[in-house]
């Protein structure tokens, strides 16, 4: 099963996927593409850098008075009736969780999809108690099925094609070997649509928060967030403090950039905008509605004078889809939650920098993640960061240390050079690097071409170049 | 100290040196496309392209007639509470009373939305009619005044914000997943067919 590893396998991982799935990578370089045209056709409608600007604006105004805004949405829940919960950590969220759990006697759950209850590992810890959780967005409930982490952030089922899901479907709910999309999704709704009235939980995260009204925005084209957060008489939501924005009128402003550059829609099919629990005048919704405010490491990024501009991440995906890194394998290899550029720049706030590498080095960075990214996070320039954070901290593989100490050596002693270059030239290395211990990992995850006979300066002395 | 005070704590500390930015002012106002088109074809243009179908009324009777006769096709239907404005629906009529079922067991939802944004082609959803004749249903048909279609999305929403019920949905267009092989199919989870039935606004037609 794949999505069992961790970053520090990220070479392994991402070279065993392409060698042995090589139908991942044609799956999800097919659908990055459409994600990315879509985007580039929704941005060329709108005066998208204007756009850009001032999400980057408000987000930044955000964080530099998050303690303000935190507060200020705190109060304004409470007021609306919600409960409001802080959690440290992973653990201290698992644990407020499993103390809704058992004050309602919750049986069942259903959940939509939301990467901060990934990041949290809330399914493992439901199944613990004894709640039977159930994924309902169609991509997060094919992968439940076959238990499997998410590949994207906003379709995370890409890495699987239609023939993939067909031979589930068939041997889980019964749907004929060959039956279209169509057919797959009604049994899929049929099977789910038990669980939404069964359920008496409904787990979401927030898109965003409005501090000014306490307003929790959620994003999707199913329905099934609003089924989730409407149906079962107790509604949770965990949300990073990082998803604040100052006023509702902001969220008229981030839905739309969002789901733009996430799918080219001019907003997802459904917006919920939640407040707190059913009011009297209402006939049906939520009893109780709980935040959960998750911090989980996004302190540690906010205390960095660089890294804290990735919090502004939006989690549209955008540099998911642009980067042809990540188009090659998909999220698994990244080894944890949040995959592609965005992820790799995320994780040493949340993992810590060693638990992290080498993701902030899978990356060309050719810079096209943050052309696009919508609320124009410097990505690049935030890997270079971290690289350089990590031979600060020693954590630099003593082979990397090694070999540009020698290439520097060699650099500066021209006919050393030269000589070291004619060997390389000659040596037979895609069999004698099987047998070197720093070069055999290179040469069994690629197929190196053939050396050329002269060097560059032969060549150009020869007037060849 | 709690966990409250503990996570403000870092942020203040994190945020210690750092330099203050201000807010850029509201969203807005620099839109390129579609600024000169009337909300209502506005809302209609996106709302359709969305998947969404649009059938528009100057008479409330007449409106209310093709509702009840797109209704009585099925065999169980809910009424959402404000629904059954304008009243010439006729929901109190004996036929649509036997026909009316649970929104669990209904083929077709009625709902009246609280108005619909131009730039988005969304129906405002409130729950004062009940969410789940809203959701449930394969079908959705909703009542729109069209005096009450805001050009810009900040506008609906500072508009409700004065008074803010406990949940609001914004609907788009029908149900749809590509989460199977990138192929779009209708009616995952909400209604597959969404249809919004426009009232003309009185004081603007002649």
């Amino acid at each position: 099963m794949s999505g069992g590893s961790t970053p520090g396998q990220y070479r392994n991982e991402a070279a065993r996927t392409i060698r042995e799935e090589p139908q991942v990578r044609d799956s999800v370089t097919k659908a990055t593409l459409t994600f990315d045209a879509h985007r580039v056709e929704a941005f060329a409608q709108i005066d998208s850098e204007r756009w850009r600007d001032w999400a980057r604006d408000v987000k930044t105004h955000l964080l530099t008075h998050l303690d303000k805004y935190l507060e200020e949405a705190e109060a304004q829940l409470i007021a609306n009736g919600a409960k409001v919960h802080w959690a440290e950590t992973a653990e201290d969220a698992l644990e407020i969780l499993a103390g809704i759990v058992r004050e309602h006697g919750i049986k069942s759950a259903v959940k939509a999809k939301s990467m901060l209850s990934e990041e949290l590992r809330v399914n493992p810890h439901l199944e613990k108690l004894g709640v039977d959780v159930r994924e309902t967005d169609l991509g997060e409930y094919i992968l439940q099925l076959l238990g499997e982490p998410p590949s994207h952030i906003v379709g995370p089922a890409i890495h699987k094609s239609l023939e993939d899901c067909r031979e589930l479907f068939h041997e889980r709910l019964g749907t004929p070997v060959n039956a279209e999309p169509d057919e797959l999704a009604a049994a899929a709704r049929e099977a789910l649509r038990k669980d939404f009235l069964a359920a008496d939980l409904g787990i979401s995260g927030g898109n965003f928060m409005a501090a000014d009204t306490g307003t929790i925005a959620l994003i999707e084209n199913e329905g099934n967030i609003r089924l989730s957060t409407s149906l079962p008489r107790v509604h949770v939501a965990f949300v990073g403090i990082e998803k604040l924005v100052p006023t509702l009128t902001d969220v008229a402003g981030f839905v739309q950039l969002t789901s733009r550059a996430a799918t080219g829609q001019p907003v997802g099919n459904y917006v919920s905008l939640i407040q707190g629990p059913k009011k009297a005048d209402e006939p049906d919704g939520p009893e109780e509605v709980h935040v959960v405010l998750v911090d989980n490491g996004r302190t540690k990024l906010l205390a960095d004078d660089e890294a804290w501009e990735a919090l502004r991440c939006v989690r549209c995906g955008a540099c998911l889809n642009i980067c042809p890194v990540y188009r090659q394998t998909g999220g698994h290899a990244y080894g944890w939650t949040y995959s592609g550029p965005i992820g790799a720049i995320i994780a040493p706030g949340i993992l810590g920098l060693e638990e992290s590498m080498p993701l902030p080095h899978a990356s060309s960075l050719c810079g096209a993640c943050a052309d696009v990214c919508p609320v124009r996070i410097p990505i690049p320039d935030l890997l270079v960061h971290w690289r350089e954070k990590a031979v600060t901290a020693g954590l630099a593989p003593k082979s990397e240390t090694l070999g540009l100490k020698a290439y520097s050596a060699l650099a500066q002693r021209p006919k050393l050079f030269n000589t070291a270059g004619a060997i390389m030239r000659r040596a037979p290395l895609e069999l004698g690097g099987r047998a070197l211990p720093i070069l055999s990992g290179w040469v069994l995850e690629r197929a190196a071409p053939e050396p050329s006979a002269k060097s560059f300066m032969q060549m150009w002395e020869e007037g060849i170049v | 100290m709690s966990a409250r005070d503990r996570i403000l704590g870092r942020v203040r500390e994190a945020l210690a040196e750092r330099k203050q930015e201000a807010h850029p002012g509201p969203f807005g106002g620099w839109r390129s496309e579609g600024e000169d088109t009337p909300a209502v074809d506005r809302f209609i243009q996106l709302f359709e392209a969305a998947g969404g179908e649009v059938v528009r009324f100057d008479d409330d009777a007449v409106a209310a007639a093709w509702v009840r006769d797109f209704v009585s096709k099925y065999d169980a239907v809910s009424m959402g509470r404000l629904a059954r404005w304008p009243t010439a629906v006729g929901a109190e009529s004996p036929e649509l009373v036997l026909k009316s079922a649970d929104p669990a067991d209904s083929d077709v939802g009625v709902s009246l939305a609280y108005g619909a944004v131009a730039e988005t082609g969304s129906l405002i959803m409130t729950p004062q009619d009940g969410r789940r004749a809203q959701l449930l249903p394969p079908v959705h048909v909703v009542w729109v005044e069209e005096k009450m279609i805001f050009p810009m999305l900040y506008q609906a929403l500072s508009t409700l914000g004065k008074d803010l019920p406990s949940a609001v949905g914004l609907h788009s267009g029908p149900s749809k997943s590509a989460d199977i092989g990138q192929i779009l199919v209708k009616g995952v989870h909400g209604p597959g067919r969404l249809i919004a039935v426009l009232l003309a606004d009185k004081k603007n037609s002649t």
